[in-house]
C-alpha cells in the first residue's frame, strides 16, 4: 500500500484499524474511519467514476467535500468518497454513469424535525473562527462553531511546517498541526462555546435559520441571532488541457491526502503555481517521500515568501519562473505534464516545450474566499461578518487576529460594551502583509565562536528566532518598527544553543564557528529522517540551492520541542558561512524530456466538470445569445452541477474574454442553497432506519 | 424619442415568445426589461412543467398551443430544450378524489384533451415505486410533459433576436405618458419608447405597471419554493401531482426531467403573499417530507438546489388578458398564476393572430375565433368563481 512510512514530522496515528472491503468485487483493506477516497489512493487506484456525459474519468479533485468529483457508489448510493469514513464490509463501486436510485420503497419512517438555538453561529472551526470563538465566549455569548471535518482546526490540521509570525501573537515556530489543538483548547475553556464537528453548513434562510448536514447523515436547524463566517477559502482552479484528469488535484487536497490521512498519494508531481501553498506542498511532498519534479510560475518571480521558496530549492525542487503547464496527458489518470515557457503576453513559446513524467499535477494557484454564507446573510438582512480567508484571504496567523476582531465586532452589533483592541488591527495586517524590500546581507567570516548566519533577506512578517534565544542576541534592525524587519545577530553572547536555528520557519539560520585554521563547523535543520547511516555523503548547498561541498555528519542532535534535527558538518572554512542547507532530492527527481511543440487545444477541455461543458461550447454560446449574464450560462448547465459553481465560476470569465466580453460587464452569478447535495432521508431526519447498508440518522442533535 | 410597432414590457415567459411570434409575423418590437437580461423574473423559478390539462377552456386551448410549440422548438428550430412527454399524473388515495377527477375528466375530454382515468395498476407502471397501498387510481394525459425554462427561455430569446426583436435590459419603465384613454409612450432607462401598442407582460410586477397607466389589476404575487435533486438513471415517467392538502401545504408536484434530476414543488398553506425571493428553512422538510410519504424511493436521492419564486396570482386562478378600459392600447398579458411558462408560448401564438386580425379594444379577438379567451380572461369578469384544478 502506498502508505506515507516513518514521517519525520508525524507520528503514525494510534489505534489505526485495518479493515476489509470491497471494491468493485475485490477484497481490499484500508483503514478503518479514514475516507474511503483515500484508502483508494493508497491502493493506488485514482479513477472513481466515468462521466455520464462522455465517459471522462473521475478521481479526487479537492479532498474536501466540495467538487463531488470524488462520488462513487459506496453501499449502492452515490456518496462523495473523500467525505465518507471507509467502514468494514462497505460496498464500493467505480460510478459508471448515472446511478440508478435503489428500489428501497419501505414507508418513510417518522420524520422529524430537529434544531438547536445558539447566539452565534461561527461557520469553520479554523484558526479564524476558533478565536473568534474563544473571544465570544469570554464575553459570555453562547457560540456554536460547526465545522464540516472530524476535526477542528481548518487547514491547520494538514500543516506539518513551522508557522512565521510572532511568538506572542500566534505561535510562531510551532507547527500548524500542533495550533490547531492549541486554539481548540483555548475555545474549549469557556462553557458557552459548542464546537461540533462534521457539521457541514449547507444553507443559510431568510427565517434566520442555518440548515446543517450533521455527521453528514441528519439535518439540523440551528435557530442563530448573529452569524460569523470563518469558513475559510477554497482553492481556485486552472483551466488547461487534461485539467479534469484524476491526478490533477488541489495542492490543499494533496496536503489532505499526504499530511491527515499518511497516504502516499504519488510518486512524482509537478507543482503550479510559487504562492506559499505550491511551496508548502513541495516541502510536504518530499516529507512524505514523494519527489517533486519542479515548480512552475507563469509570473517573473516567485509569488510567496522567499525563504519559503530558497528552502524548496536547497532542498532539489527547481523552480522555474515564466513557465506554463500546458497540458496533463494519460489515459484514465496522469501519466505526464507538458510545460513551456511563456512570453509577455504568457503565451507558450515555440521550442521550449519539455515532458515531465509525473503521476500528478497540483495546482497552487491561489485561494478564494469562501463568503458565499455572508453575502447571503447580508442579503436577507442578518447580522453578519467574516474572519479569516472567508473575508481576506491571507496567513493563518493573521486569521486568529481576524477572528478575534470579528467576534467584538459583532458583539459591538449585539449591543455589547466592548472594543477591539486597536493593536490587534494593526498586528493583524502586519500578518497579512505581502512580503516587502529585500537586502542584501555582507559575507561572514566564521571566527572560534558560534554565531548564526541568516538565509534571510526578504522582509516578511516573523520574529520568533529573536524572541527564541535565550541569550537575547538576536533582534530586529528597526527600518519597520514591527516583526517585518530583518533578524540581525549583534555579535555576542551566542553560545551555539541552536534554538534559533530549529525554530526558523524558513530553515533559514544556520550556525558556523572555526575550528582549524582550515576547518569549519556548521549547523543546520534538518526535517527529514536523522535514521540514516553514519557515512552517509550528503551534499551541502547555498542560499538559492547551488552545490557547494559534500560531506558526512559530524554531529546530530534533535530538538525535541521544534522536532527539528541539527546536523553539524564539518567543512572548509571558506565555504563555511555560505552553506545554507541539504539537499534532499537527488536531480534525477527533476529531469525532463524535450518535447515537439503541439497546439494548446484547451477549448476542447472542460470548463465546468460537473456537466462537462468545454470552454469553447461556453464561448460559442456567450458570442451566439450575446451573453452578459452569467446566470444564462445555466442553460448549458454551466454551473448546475454538484459542485454549485464552485469551481467553475473562478474560471469563468475566461471563457467571455475570449469571446470578446469585457469582464466588467457581466452580471455576477446568483447564489442559492444548498452549498452541499443532501439525501432526502436526512433531510426528513427518517428514523433510525436500515438505509442501504447504513445506519442513517443515529446520531442525535447534540 | 423611437417608435416600434409594440412595446412589451417583461422579457419573461410571455413577453419574449410573444415579441418573437410578432417580430416573425414582420412588426418591429421591442422589449423592456429591468433584470439583466431575459427570463430573470419568475420564468426561471418554474419548474418546468407544461400541461393543457385544466379545468378551464381557454387555459386548455392555450396550452394546448404551448405545447405545439415547445415541441416544435426542437424539431423545427433545432433547440435542445430537454422537452419530454412524459405526462401528468394526478394520483388518488381515496374515493372522494376519485370522484372529483372523474367530473372533471368529462370538462377535459369536452375541451379535447387526451386524458383518462389509470387503474393503480397503471399508476405503479408509469411511476414504480410510488406507494400502493390505499391507491385508487389516478388521471393521466400523456400529451403533456416538461421542459427546461432555462433552455426553453434561451430558445426564445434567440428566435426573437434573429426574427429582429430589440431587447433593453436593465431599464425600468418609469413613467407612462396618455393622452385620454390611450398610452402615447413609455419613458424607460432614460429614453423615450412610442408604440401602435403596448403589452403589459410585466408578471409579477404586472400590477405596478397597470398602476403607472392609471388603473388597478387584481395582480397579487405570493411565493413558492422549488428545488432540484442530482440526477439518477430514469425511475419514473410522468410529473406527478398530489393534490391532497395537509397542514402545513397544499399541493405538490415532482418529475424526473429528461436528464435525471428531480424537480419539485410545493404550495404553502397559508399562501405566502408577497415578492421575497429568499429561501426559508420550511420548505425542504415539508417538501421533502409530503414527496417521502408519496414516494419512499426518493429517500436516497440528494437535493441539489432550492429557490423562491412567486405566482402572481388572480382572485379566481386564471389569466388576465385584454385591453383595459383605461388603456386602450396597452393589452394587458398578465395574473399567469404560476403557469406563464406553460402559458407564455400558446398565448404569444394566439394574440398574434388576434393582432394580426385587427385586434384591439372594441373587438379584442378581431376577425378570430379567439372571442371566447377573451370573454373568459376579461379584465372586467367578477374573479367569482376559483378554477378546479389548479
Amino acid at each position: 500500500m502506498n502508505r506515507v512510512q516513518h514521517h519525520p514530522i508525524l507520528a503514525e496515528p494510534p489505534h489505526r484499524k485495518l479493515v476489509s472491503f470491497s471494491f468493485d468485487g475485490m477484497t481490499v483493506q484500508g483503514y478503518e474511519g479514514e475516507p474511503v477516497a483515500s484508502s483508494l489512493v493508497a491502493l493506488g487506484i485514482h479513477t472513481f467514476s466515468f462521466h455520464h456525459k462522455d465517459g471522462a474519468p473521475q478521481g479526487l479533485f479537492c479532498a474536501n467535500g466540495q467538487c463531488s468529483q470524488c462520488t462513487m457508489l459506496i453501499d449502492g448510493i452515490p456518496r462523495k468518497s473523500c467525505m465518507t469514513p471507509l467502514e468494514e464490509g462497505m460496498d464500493v463501486r467505480t460510478l459508471k454513469g448515472l446511478p440508478a436510485l435503489p428500489a428501497q420503497d419501505e414507508p418513510l419512517v417518522q420524520a422529524e424535525r430537529r434544531s438547536i438555538r445558539t447566539d452565534i453561529l461561527v461557520i469553520g472551526g479554523g484558526p479564524a473562527g476558533l478565536a473568534a470563538a474563544a473571544e465570544l465566549g469570554k464575553l459570555g455569548f453562547q457560540v456554536l462553531v460547526a465545522d464540516d471535518k472530524s476535526k477542528p482546526g481548518g487547514k491547520l490540521v494538514l500543516q506539518t511546517h513551522k508557522f512565521f509570525g510572532s511568538e506572542k501573537d500566534c505561535y510562531a515556530g510551532v507547527r500548524g498541526i500542533d495550533i490547531a489543538g492549541i486554539l481548540e483548547n483555548n475555545a474549549k475553556r469557556y462553557p458557552s462555546v459548542k464546537i461540533l464537528p462534521n457539521a457541514p453548513v449547507v444553507a443559510i434562510f431568510k427565517d434566520r435559520k442555518a440548515g446543517i448536514f450533521l455527521n453528514y447523515e441528519s439535518y439540523l436547524l440551528v435557530d442563530f441571532t448573529a452569524l460569523l463566517v470563518a469558513a475559510g477559502a477554497r482553492e481556485k482552479a486552472l483551466h488547461f488541457q487534461g485539467c479534469d484528469l484524476p491526478g490533477v488535484i488541489g495542492a490543499g487536497a494533496f496536503q489532505t491526502l499526504v499530511n491527515r490521512d499518511m497516504v502516499r498519494a504519488f510518486k512524482r508531481i509537478l507543482i503550479v503555481g510559487s504562492g506559499n501553498v505550491g511551496l508548502i506542498a513541495a516541502y510536504h511532498a518530499l516529507q512524505a517521500g514523494i519527489e517533486v519534479a519542479g515548480i512552475v510560475e507563469v509570473a517573473g518571480r516567485i509569488n510567496g515568501y522567499q525563504v519559503h521558496a530558497d528552502k524548496i530549492r536547497r532542498m532539489g525542487v527547481p523552480i522555474y519562473l515564466n513557465t506554463t503547464i500546458v497540458r496533463a496527458e494519460g489515459t484514465d489518470r496522469v501519466e505526464r505534464a507538458i510545460v513551456a515557457s511563456v512570453d509577455e503576453r504568457y503565451q507558450p513559446m515555440a521550442g521550449t516545450y519539455r515532458t515531465y513524467e509525473v503521476d500528478a499535477v497540483l495546482i497552487a494557484t491561489g485561494l478564494a474566499s469562501c463568503n458565499e454564507f455572508l453575502q447571503q446573510a447580508r442579503s436577507y438582512g442578518i447580522m453578519a461578518v467574516a474572519a479569516g480567508d472567508a473575508g481576506e484571504i491571507a496567513e493563518a496567523s493573521s486569521a486568529m487576529f481576524g477572528g478575534r476582531i470579528a467576534a467584538h465586532r459583532l458583539a459591538e452589533m449585539l449591543g455589547k460594551r466592548t472594543s477591539v483592541n486597536p493593536e490587534w488591527e494593526e498586528t493583524r495586517q502586519v500578518l497579512a502583509s505581502r512580503p516587502g524590500d529585500s537586502y542584501e546581507r555582507s559575507p561572514i567570516v566564521p571566527s572560534k565562536e558560534w554565531r548564526p548566519v541568516f538565509f534571510c533577506s526578504e522582509e516578511i512578517p516573523c520574529n520568533p528566532c529573536a524572541t527564541a534565544c535565550p541569550a537575547g542576541a538576536i533582534h530586529l534592525r528597526p527600518l519597520r518598527g514591527n516583526i517585518m524587519d530583518l533578524p540581525y545577530f549583534d555579535g555576542s553572547r551566542c553560545t551555539g544553543c541552536g534554538s534559533c536555528v530549529a525554530i526558523c520557519p524558513g530553515l533559514a539560520i544556520t550556525l558556523v564557528r572555526r575550528v582549524t585554521d582550515d576547518q569549519a563547523e556548521v549547523v543546520l535543520p534538518w526535517e527529514f529522517s536523522a535514521d540514516f547511516e553514519p557515512d552517509r555523503v550528503f551534499e551541502l548547498v547555498d542560499q538559492s540551492g547551488k552545490y557547494l561541498v559534500s560531506a558526512t555528519v559530524h554531529a546530530k542532535r534533535r530538538v525535541a520541542s521544534r522536532s527539528t534535527w541539527l546536523l553539524t558538518f564539518r567543512v572548509p572554512v571558506d565555504i563555511a558561512s555560505r552553506i545554507a542547507g541539504v539537499r534532499v532530492q537527488a536531480e534525477d527527481a527533476t529531469r525532463w524530456l524535450e518535447q515537439e511543440d503541439t497546439a494548446c487545444i484547451d477549448l476542447d477541455t472542460p470548463l465546468c466538470r460537473c456537466e462537462r461543458i468545454t470552454l469553447g461550447e461556453i464561448v460559442e454560446f456567450i458570442k451566439a445569445n450575446k451573453i452578459r449574464d452569467i446566470n444564462q450560462l445555466k442553460t448549458l448547465r454551466v454551473g448546475m452541477g454538484a459542485c454549485g459553481g464552485k469551481t467553475c465560476t473562478q474560471l469563468i470569465m475566461k471563457a467571455f474574454k475570449l469571446a470578446g466580453v469585457d469582464p466588467s460587464e457581466v452580471e455576477p452569478a446568483t447564489q442559492r442553497p444548498l452549498f452541499m447535495e443532501m439525501p432526502m432521508s436526512a433531510i426528513v431526519n427518517e428514523g433510525m432506519h436500515k438505509l442501504g447498508g447504513k445506519e442513517a440518522g443515529s446520531r442525535g442533535a447534540p | 424619442m423611437k417608435h416600434y410597432d409594440v412595446v412589451i414590457i417583461g422579457a419573461g415567459s410571455v413577453g419574449v415568445p410573444l415579441a418573437w411570434q410578432l417580430a416573425e409575423q414582420g412588426s418591429r418590437v421591442v422589449i423592456l426589461e429591468q433584470e439583466a437580461s431575459w427570463g430573470r423574473g419568475q420564468n426561471r423559478a418554474a419548474i418546468g412543467g407544461i400541461r393543457a390539462t385544466h379545468s378551464d377552456p381557454a387555459k386548455i386551448r392555450i396550452c394546448l398551443e404551448s405545447i405545439e410549440i415547445f415541441k416544435s422548438l426542437e424539431s423545427k428550430y433545432g433547440f435542445d430544450i430537454e422537452w419530454r412527454q412524459g405526462g401528468y399524473m394526478y394520483v388518488a388515495y381515496d374515493e372522494k378524489m376519485k370522484q372529483q377527477f372523474l367530473s372533471l375528466l368529462e370538462i377535459q375530454k369536452k375541451a379535447g384533451l387526451n386524458i383518462d382515468w389509470i387503474e393503480p395498476e397503471r399508476v405503479v407502471e408509469l411511476a414504480p415505486g410510488i406507494r400502493a397501498d390505499k391507491l385508487v387510481g389516478g388521471t393521466y394525459s400523456p400529451g403533456d410533459g416538461y421542459a427546461s425554462p432555462l433552455m426553453a427561455a434561451t430558445a426564445f430569446h434567440k428566435l426573437a433576436m434573429d426574427a429582429g426583436v430589440e431587447f433593453r435590459f436593465g431599464v425600468r419603465v418609469d413613467s407612462i405618458k396618455k393622452e385620454g384613454t390611450n398610452i402615447v409612450s413609455i419613458t424607460a432607462g432614460d429614453e423615450e419608447y412610442t408604440a401602435d401598442l403596448f403589452v403589459n407582460a410585466a408578471g409579477a410586477e404586472a400590477a405596478d405597471l397597470a398602476h403607472l397607466a392609471g388603473f388597478e389589476l387584481p395582480v397579487f404575487p405570493d411565493c413558492h419554493e422549488a428545488g432540484v435533486t442530482e440526477p439518477v438513471q430514469r425511475f419514473m415517467e410522468p410529473l406527478i401531482v398530489d393534490i391532497l392538502p395537509d397542514a402545513d401545504s397544499g399541493n405538490y408536484y415532482f418529475y424526473q426531467a429528461n436528464t435525471g434530476q428531480i424537480v419539485f414543488c410545493i404550495t404553502p398553506r397559508p399562501q405566502i403573499w408577497g415578492r421575497d425571493k429568499d429561501s426559508t428553512s420550511t420548505f425542504l422538510p415539508l417538501c421533502v417530507r409530503r414527496m417521502m410519504e408519496l414516494y419512499p424511493r426518493l429517500r436516497n436521492i440528494r437535493v441539489r438546489r432550492t429557490w423562491r419564486g412567486m405566482y402572481p396570482m388572480t382572485p379566481d386562478g386564471l389569466p388576465i388578458i385584454g385591453y383595459p378600459e383605461a388603456a386602450r392600447n396597452f393589452l394587458q398579458v398578465v395574473g399567469m398564476c404560476g403557469q406563464g411558462f406553460m402559458m407564455g408560448p400558446g398565448l404569444g401564438r394566439i394574440l398574434t393572430q388576434t393582432i394580426y386580425a385587427g385586434g384591439n379594444f372594441d373587438k379584442p379577438a378581431g376577425s378570430t375565433e379567439f372571442g371566447f379567451l377573451f370573454d373568459e380572461l376579461s379584465i372586467t369578469r367578477s374573479f367569482e368563481h376559483a378554477e378546479l384544478l389548479k
